[in-house]
């Protein structure tokens, strides 16, 4: 046995023996507690743990909690209760009472907190702040878990001895960075040059401090750098006014505003608010007028008076010198037309001139002398001249004086050409069936070309209405039953008129007139404005002056148709007289048909053709007076000779029912009867207002007897024997007929022969041989045209002496004839 | 070991387990083994001690320590039934488990075998030999005994097998 068992042995029997502890249960326990409370063996006021396991006294709880507080200085109530394992409202109360009695503890949001604790977060803060240079106390707030009124409570008092920083607007800093930031904000404030909204200035900044610091950087707020920014602007370390808190404008900006606004302006003269506006000044014209309160503030420009005195000198001597002026031309391109106006009003000579009538502003900016407007006047008027009357001229075709004035935008010069040669074109082909009859004529058509080269612009219609106006004392007939025909006339063309008298027809006069108006525009859309208004302004006075020269003209034309019917009446009274006088001699043939075709002929050409070219070429001319057309005075109808192609020509262009009567005259005329002539001729009188005289017995005797005298004045002074013949035999019929015979050569013989019979043998043997004479003359000559050194040309001579030997005989026979 | 109930499972943990594999018959080894029996059986009666849980007396009752006697007792409606406890070490301990007697119950249940061994429940054997060498007599006692004492008790009171020592007195008084 060793000793070692012997030793459990005896272990065991004692472990054996020990007395086993005695064990109660909870419930009975709790009930001997409360059976020693009910019997005040232990003090009343005994609380129990939450599990409801321990029971511990008041004062114990107090000195727990107080040893909580103690190691960390900071405890929330909640956390005691658990850390202490009693009820919170017993905590709470003990808690209450442990800072009460303790000045150095709070109790902050159910939590107790030493000063202690406090003064240790500070110094954390500190330390923190020293290696981040700022912080946000909202961030510090949520670090310590509490409001950030309470921490700024906190760190308030403990600047500047715990914390070395500086709060400002929440944000906690340090000095070194409040340093950095004022400079970087002064760095910035001085290289602004221009206005700038301070935010966006602070944005770069932070986002210039983020890029320096890395991630980690710290975010400074906008307020922050303000602040700063505010302070330098105190200290006078930068210059320059903030306006409405952000907007910052630098003192060197606007030192180079007004200096720019001032040498612009001293320059100039005046200042468009443009400029100011792109300078950057809000309210352009408020600036200027308290920087030059001597300016004339305008709607688009601000002007020095000295500009308007400029103004004002040239409209002066625009005026004075009687010609137009644009006031834009002078004023700088910023002055807009309303500005103008203003200006304008502002110029002493102007309101003075309108008011003396000697200027008219159009158009607002242009100004024109009255004499300049009167001379415009004069010469459009000039032009309006020509334009009535080819206007008249060409009624039903105002085409030809569209095109005429198509020339708007060409050079003057070529304008004038051009525009003449249109005019003289639509002229010519107007008159060109005249003008060629004209020279047919050959007397008044040289005058119509000279005249179209001297004169300029005054193109044809003019010169035509000169030429009437000289053959007006030759052409005249009582008119008056026309007049009211005319009048009906010229209401017609004048409404005709009054439309071609437009006012762009003046302006492109006015164009042609002064280019130089054409260029200057107002609005730059309408190039022609100032020409327009130009054009209205004239257009009254052009119009009115137009419709009296048109009545003047109108007048004038009637008197000349009245004296040229006048004329017509009574040259076709006598030629009319003398056909009929002379038809009446022709009775004598009827037996003789041969002979009495061959003197109707000749009745019909010699007499009858002038006649009618007379009556046509007058009523052609009339017609023209009628419609208004100048016609020309060398037109003289008394010198008409046309041929039968003219004649028909100039039929036609009558009017309807004149015209067809004028054909039939016409054709009566190449007719081989007197008598149908002379209906038809009285015809077409009749048609055309005038009267053909009847001959009547006593009116043929004295026409005879006139007719007989003149004769036998012809016959005495006659010295060409050839053309005595034919006179003798009309002085012999007038002597033995009493009818007055018109024969051609050819009808001599017979007209001799029916003498046979009336004359003594002696006698008529004598006017034989004379006839018989003068036959072979004449046949000599005839053939003897072509060779001198025939000896045809010693009969001629022979021949010629026997008929003037026989001339004396011959007269005396007619002269004693009638004598007897 | 599901089945056992919760406050014996607690106690069983907390006897200290045994290491050494000897029988009676292997001198130095088995005092070895005796005396782990006996540490072992010190912390056993030490922990019903200190839990008020005191049930049992034993000791060796020869030197090598093969023959136990004691007594155990149990409480049953405020009354302490107590009997007297034997068992031998068999020879092939600790592979076999030591046949733990009440000689004064024999007969009285039928819960146990001849000469008043009690019958162990079919869960102790398995473990026991499971836990070979690692159990010993304080195992035995916890696992074995305490459950037949607490099942078997109860059942031998309230069929009258059995009397509390103060009813027997007043019994044999009343008798003689």
């Amino acid at each position: 046995m060793d000793a070692e068992l012997l030793e459990l042995q005896q272990q065991f029997e004692s472990a054996q023996q020990a007395k086993s502890s005695v064990r109660l249960s909870e419930r009975n326990v709790v009930e001997l507690v409360h059976k020693l409370q009910e019997l005040h063996f232990l003090d009343s006021d005994i609380l129990h743990t939450v599990t409801g396991k321990e029971y511990i006294t008041r004062d114990h709880l107090r000195h727990e909690i107080e040893a909580e507080i103690r190691k960390s200085g900071r405890v929330s109530l909640i956390d005691l209760s658990d850390a202490v394992g009693v009820d919170l409202y017993h905590v709470e109360s003990q808690a209450q009472a442990v800072v009460v009695g303790d000045p150095g503890l709070a109790i902050v949001n159910g939590e107790i907190i030493s000063d202690s604790y406090w003064d240790s977060a500070a110094e954390e803060i500190d330390e923190k702040l020293q290696e981040c240079s700022q912080i946000a106390l909202a961030e510090l707030a949520a670090q310590l878990r509490v409001g950030s009124e309470l921490v700024v409570s906190v760190v308030e008092p403990r600047l500047g001895k715990i914390i070395k920083g500086r709060l400002e607007g929440g944000q906690l800093y340090t000095p070194a960075y409040v340093s950095r930031i004022c400079a970087m904000v002064r760095g910035a404030a001085r290289g602004i040059t221009v206005p700038t909204n301070l935010a966006t200035v602070w944005n770069s900044l932070q986002q210039l401090l983020q890029d320096t610091d890395g991630a980690n950087g710290v975010s400074v707020e906008g307020a922050f750098f303000q602040s700063q920014f505010n302070g330098l602007v105190k200290e006078g370390e930068v210059l320059g006014s903030l306006r409405a808190g952000v907007q910052w404008t630098p003192a060197v900006f606007a030192h180079a505003q007004r200096a720019s606004v001032d040498s612009f302006f001293s320059q100039n003269s005046y200042i468009s608010y443009d400029v100011l506006q792109k300078l950057a000044i809000p309210q352009p014209k408020q600036y200027l007028q308290s920087r030059y309160p001597e300016g004339i503030a305008l709607d688009g420009v601000f002007v020095h008076p000295s500009m308007v005195e400029m103004l004002d000198a040239a409209i002066e001597d625009a005026i004075e010198h009687g010609n137009w002026i644009d006031s834009l031309s002078v004023l700088p391109t910023y002055v807009g037309p309303q500005d103008v106006s203003k200006i304008l009003s502002l110029c002493p000579s102007v309101q003075r001139e309108i008011k003396a009538a000697k200027a008219i502003v159009m158009g607002e900016s242009c100004i024109f002398s009255n004499s300049y407007v009167k001379a415009m006047f004069d010469r459009v008027e000039k032009d309006m001249d020509t334009l009535s009357l080819s206007s008249l001229a060409s009624q039903g075709q105002p085409i030809d004086l569209c095109s005429a004035h198509e020339s708007k935008g060409r050079p003057a010069a070529a304008s004038f050409s051009e525009m003449k040669e249109i005019s003289d074109e639509g002229g010519s082909r107007k008159f060109v069936s005249e003008k060629s009859s004209k020279k047919k004529r050959g007397k008044s058509a040289k005058s119509g070309p000279t005249e179209d080269d001297t004169d300029n612009y005054e193109s044809l219609p003019t010169k035509v209405k000169k030429n009437q106006r000289k053959s007006k004392d030759t052409n005249s007939l009582d008119a008056s039953d026309m007049k009211s025909g005319s009048k009906k006339g010229l209401d017609k063309t004048k409404e005709d008129s009054l439309n071609i008298i437009s006012e762009e027809w003046i302006a492109q006069r006015i164009l042609a007139l002064a280019p130089d108006l054409g260029d200057l525009g107002v609005e730059p859309e309408d190039p022609h404005a100032l020409i327009r208004h130009l054009s209205n302004h004239l257009r009254p006075m052009l119009l009115d002056s137009w419709k009296k020269k048109r009545n003047t003209v109108l007048l004038e034309n009637s008197e000349r148709r009245r004296r040229l019917l006048d004329n017509l009446q009574k040259q076709l009274d006598e030629a009319v007289l003398d056909i009929q006088l002379y038809e009446k001699a022709l009775d004598l043939f009827e037996d003789d048909p041969a002979t009495s075709v061959i003197l109707h002929k000749h009745l019909l050409k010699t007499m009858a053709t002038p006649v009618v070219d007379k009556l046509i070429s007058t009523l052609v001319i009339d017609n023209k007076l009628k419609n208004g057309v100048e016609v020309g005075e060398n037109e003289s109808p008394e010198t008409a000779s046309l041929s039968s192609a003219d004649r028909i020509s100039l039929s036609k262009s009558l009017p309807g029912s004149l015209s067809v009567k004028a054909q039939a005259v016409l054709d009566a005329l190449e007719g081989k009867v007197v008598d149908t002539f002379m209906i038809a001729l009285r015809a077409m009188t009749e048609e055309s207002g005038l009267l053909l005289k009847k001959l009547d017995k006593k009116l043929e005797r004295t026409l005879l007897h006139s007719y007989r005298k003149d004769l036998t004045a012809q016959v005495s002074s006659e010295t060409d024997a050839v053309a005595l013949l034919p006179k003798i035999v009309a002085l012999l019929y007038l002597q033995f007929y009493n009818k007055a015979l018109q024969a051609p050569g050819r009808a001599i013989s017979a007209a001799a022969s029916r003498l046979k019979n009336k004359l003594p043998d002696s006698t008529y043997k004598v006017l034989m041989d004379y006839h018989a004479a003068t036959v072979t003359l004449l046949a000599l000559q005839s053939a003897a045209t072509g060779d001198e050194e025939d000896c045809t040309s010693d009969r001629i001579l022979s021949k010629k002496e026997f008929l003037e030997s026989k001339m004396p005989e011959l007269k005396g026979l007619v002269l004693t004839s009638r004598s007897s | 070991m599901e089945g056992w109930d919760p406050s014996t499972k607690s106690s069983l943990t907390q006897i200290p387990l045994l290491s050494t594999r000897a029988g009676p018959r292997d001198g130095a080894q088995w005092t070895q083994r005796l005396k782990e029996e006996y540490r072992s059986l010190i912390a056993y009666t030490s922990m019903n001690k200190s839990n008020d849980n005191d049930w049992f007396r034993i000791s060796a009752a020869n030197p090598e320590g093969t023959r136990w006697t004691g007594s155990c007792w149990y409480v049953h409606n405020l009354r302490r039934y107590e009997f007297q406890l034997q068992f031998d070490i068999p020879v092939t301990y600790p592979a076999t488990a030591p046949e733990i007697e009440l000689p004064q119950l024999d007969g009285k249940t039928h819960k146990m075998y001849r000469g008043g061994k009690i019958c162990l429940t079919v869960h102790f054997k398995p473990l026991w030999a499971k836990n070979c060498p690692r159990f010993g007599i304080a195992h035995a006692l916890c696992l074995g005994l305490a459950p037949w004492l607490a099942a078997e008790v109860p059942v031998l009171v309230d069929s009258g097998m059995i009397k509390h020592k103060d009813d027997e007195a007043s019994s044999a008084a009343a008798e003689s």
